[in-house]
């Protein structure tokens, strides 16, 4: 018989507004501290879904009020995985990495630090298009 | 939900001024942000200080409305520093590039005394 799997599943749905994106870092930080994720990979990770959620509710959703973002967490194989899901057309993923000379420069706009971030912080992350419509991410954070 | 604008407190240490912000940065820190380093900038300092809440959260739209702010004191040709923020901002700052602009320290007195 297999072993019945622990069930671990949090789900969080947010009113598309700027702001309860910490709700889900305070929910997330919890959950990762009672899973003994160490404390500087805690505030990773509370940035990751926070820059989630904001590209969720600003470009997914593109602001509708009516939009919601729906985040998801749960552990696995010694992993954190973070679900984070909008109801709309999804980020662009393809955003170019900002460079800030040319920024500082006033040659490029100061724009597309959420997904660097993402990027840089998590140990992988996967932006997927939904066939019911909408967008997740999926972002993964090894526990050692 | 409510987001509120930053308390910005402007003080003047020697030739240094150290803009004191209070609260998260984020996109909604721009107005009071821009204000305060005007105002700042009618004093016609070439030395300034960013004091940031250690607790602060900061996200992308914060980045980018401190990276206007270095955008022109690097017109202006002025030194500036980021103190308060803590280890995981500094290692965000460092990724990002803002330390390329900005000199970072634990406290805005070591900040002043560095600039000064």
């Amino acid at each position: 018989m297999q072993p019945e799997p622990v069930n671990n599943r949090v789900k969080i749905v947010l009113p598309n507004t700027l702001g309860y994106e910490r709700v889900a870092m305070a929910s997330l930080a919890s959950f990762a501290k009672m899973h003994g994720l160490s404390a500087d990979r805690i505030e990773d990770l509370k940035t990751i879904v926070a820059e989630a959620a904001i590209n969720a509710m600003q470009h997914g959703n593109c602001g509708r009020p009516d939009a919601r973002v729906t985040i998801v967490f749960k552990v696995a194989d010694n992993t954190i995985n973070v679900k984070v899901t909008d109801d709309g057309n999804g980020f662009n993923k393809e955003v170019k990495d900002p460079d800030i000379d040319r920024i500082i420069a006033m040659l490029d706009k100061p724009v597309g630090f959420g997904v660097f971030l993402i990027r840089n912080l998590a140990d992988r992350v996967e932006f997927k298009t939904l066939p019911e419509g909408g967008h997740v991410v999926e972002m993964l954070i090894s526990i050692n | 939900m409510q987001q509120s604008a930053n308390q910005i407190h402007i003080k003047s240490r020697g030739d240094v001024t150290v803009l004191d912000i209070r609260g998260d940065i984020t996109a909604f820190s721009e107005s009071s942000l821009e204000e305060a380093y005007q105002k700042a900038n009618a004093r016609d300092t070439a030395k300034l200080v960013l004091q940031i809440e250690k607790e602060a959260y900061i996200n992308s739209g914060g980045i980018a409305v401190l990276i206007q702010i270095l955008t022109h004191t690097q017109r202006s040709g002025q030194r500036v520093a980021i103190s308060g923020i803590s280890e995981h901002f500094k290692k965000i700052f460092k990724m990002v590039g803002i330390t390329k602009f900005a000199e970072i320290y634990d406290s805005p007195e070591a900040a002043v005394q560095n600039l000064g």
